[in-house]
């Protein structure tokens, strides 16, 4: 409502200060226009109001941070991780892709304010897209420990040829 | 189309490759090659900023008749380095039952500073003093790593000027401030030739000469004379530069880099595993959807590729012994990263 309001008191303003020819664009009257914004904004608020419902809905329940997208088959599913991104999303990508039982993956941050990241994953038959997440996830892991015992030894050894 | 398999050359099935060359206690220099620059990316991105530290977030100001205004104390007292080691043993905050904060989750230290004498008095954050219960003595302790061993200039105070306040500091990831970024910078850098031709030059007359060589263009072959674009070739080897600020070391920035990624990992592993039995299908919902191709209900699997029959006529779709990856370290379905 505050909003409605002020845009209604705006154009009267301006009139009652300066000659309207003066005024910038944006403070032009536009009756017609403004009218339709009134209703706009009407409908806005029934909006909002209608998502702050769903997202107390959502505090409620337990908040799941992998999710099946619906419209997903065994074979061919997309996923969607909250509070994920580029650092997760790309490397895992990857390693799903290394699968040879993996015929696409790919993954996406829809909108950069949103906290969501989602993955793309078709298989062949004879594994489900949800076990080529998986096993990405775990093959991702074991390339971490991997890499993790390579800098160890490799820092292990740069020390013994600096005090030899 | 034709449609290339990604080819494992044989460098990568070797697995990763880690060089140090150069390791101190400030920074170390390492190239990681044979793997893929996602990897390396997420790896970057991780020690940058995903890796726990401890840093004032919370300032009770008792007297300042400083110059500096209070919220400008507050912030610089923010930005000076504390020790993290032994930050596992620490909780945040926010995940602690106490009510506000206690020793489980935070270190308090106090400064206070009066200038009696006739000369300006000099703060540094060796002043900041812990006090109260501790979980162990290095947490939370200011950085002195420089030869006087006084730490970070605080603020300068005229005769007769006084600062006392009471600093919670908290631990933190850099994603939410970055103050809790472990390290002062990370050098990343690939292809210091720019054979990948993935940076475009700016130059007046001749980018060659006017751009001086990476420290890394010894490591690496220069571009032969009219040598063709490899529009197949790929980066392989990163060259990070990790530089702490003090309050980790650089090898355990390192370190703990990587055991931040796997946390995040199990932590998905685990939850896709649980939510497997409940059946992540939600009923009503009009958000994001997967594509879907047709009705689902006439049996079609849902991708409309050339490999879409199951893939087991195309040339390497099958059981995967009798393709390429038959001989590489995912062939076996076990894995082969060792």
């Amino acid at each position: 409502m505050p909003r409605a309001k002020t845009r209604k008191e705006e154009p009267a303003e301006a009139e009652s200060d300066i000659a309207m020819e003066e005024a910038p664009t944006s403070h032009q009257p536009e009756a017609e226009e403004d009218n339709m914004s009134v209703d706009q904004d009407d409908n806005d608020e029934a909006g909002a109001a209608n998502e702050e419902e769903a997202e107390e809905e959502e505090e409620e329940e337990e908040v799941q941070r992998v999710r099946l997208l619906p419209g997903s088959t065994p074979t061919a599913a997309s996923f969607e991780f909250l509070n994920e991104t580029h650092t997760l999303g790309n490397a895992l990508r990857y390693i799903i892709m290394k699968n040879p039982d993996v015929e696409f993956c790919a993954y996406a941050i829809p909108h950069p304010s949103e906290p969501k990241m989602n993955v793309r994953i078709q298989t062949f038959e004879g594994t489900t897209a949800i076990q080529a997440l998986e096993k990405g996830l775990r093959d991702l892991q074991d390339l971490c420990d991997i890499v993790s015992d390579k800098f160890i030894d490799a820092r292990a050894k740069f020390g013994e040829g600096v005090s030899a | 189309m034709d449609y290339d398999p990604m080819v494992m050359d044989d460098a990568e099935a070797l697995g990763p490759v880690v060089k140090i060359s150069q390791a101190d206690s400030v920074r170390v220099k390492y190239e990681l090659s044979n793997t893929d620059i996602a990897f390396a990316n997420s790896l970057r991105r991780v020690m940058l900023a995903e890796i726990p530290t401890i840093a004032i977030d919370l300032v009770e100001i008792e007297a300042n008749s400083s110059v500096l205004a209070d919220e400008f104390i507050s912030h610089r007292l923010g930005l000076i380095p504390l020790n993290a080691d032994g930050i596992d043993t620490l909780l945040y905050a926010r995940e602690c039952d106490c009510e506000g904060h206690c020793e489980n989750c935070s270190v308090t230290l106090t400064l206070h500073a009066k200038c009696t004498g006739d000369e300006n008095m000099h703060v540094f954050a060796r002043d900041l003093v812990p006090v109260g219960d501790r979980l162990n003595q290095v947490v939370g302790t200011p950085v002195l790593s420089d030869a006087e061993g006084l730490g970070a200039l605080i603020l300068k105070l005229r005769p007769g000027q006084e600062v006392k306040l009471e600093c919670i500091a908290k631990k933190g990831i850099a994603k939410e401030h970055a103050k809790w970024a472990p390290s002062a910078a990370i050098g990343f850098e690939y292809d210091p030739h720019n054979k990948l031709r993935h940076l475009d030059l700016w130059y007046e007359s001749n980018a060659k000469k006017e751009w001086p060589p990476s420290e890394y263009a010894s490591w690496e072959e220069p571009p032969q004379e009219g040598e063709p674009f490899d529009y197949d070739a790929v980066p392989n080897r990163f060259y990070f530069n990790v530089e702490s600020a003090g309050n980790l070391a650089p090898d355990v920035i390192i370190s703990e880099g990587i055991k931040v990624l796997q946390q995040k990992l199990a932590g998905l592993i685990h939850e896709l595993t649980e939510s497997e039995e409940d059946g992540m299908n939600g009923g009503d919902y009009n958000g994001p959807r997967s594509p879907e191709y047709g009705t689902g209900a006439d049996g079609f699997g849902g991708y409309t590729t050339p490999f879409g029959n199951g893939g087991n006529q195309s040339t390497w779709g099958g059981a995967g012994g009798a393709t390429p990856y038959g001989t590489t370290p995912y062939g076996a379905g076990q894995s082969g990263w060792a």
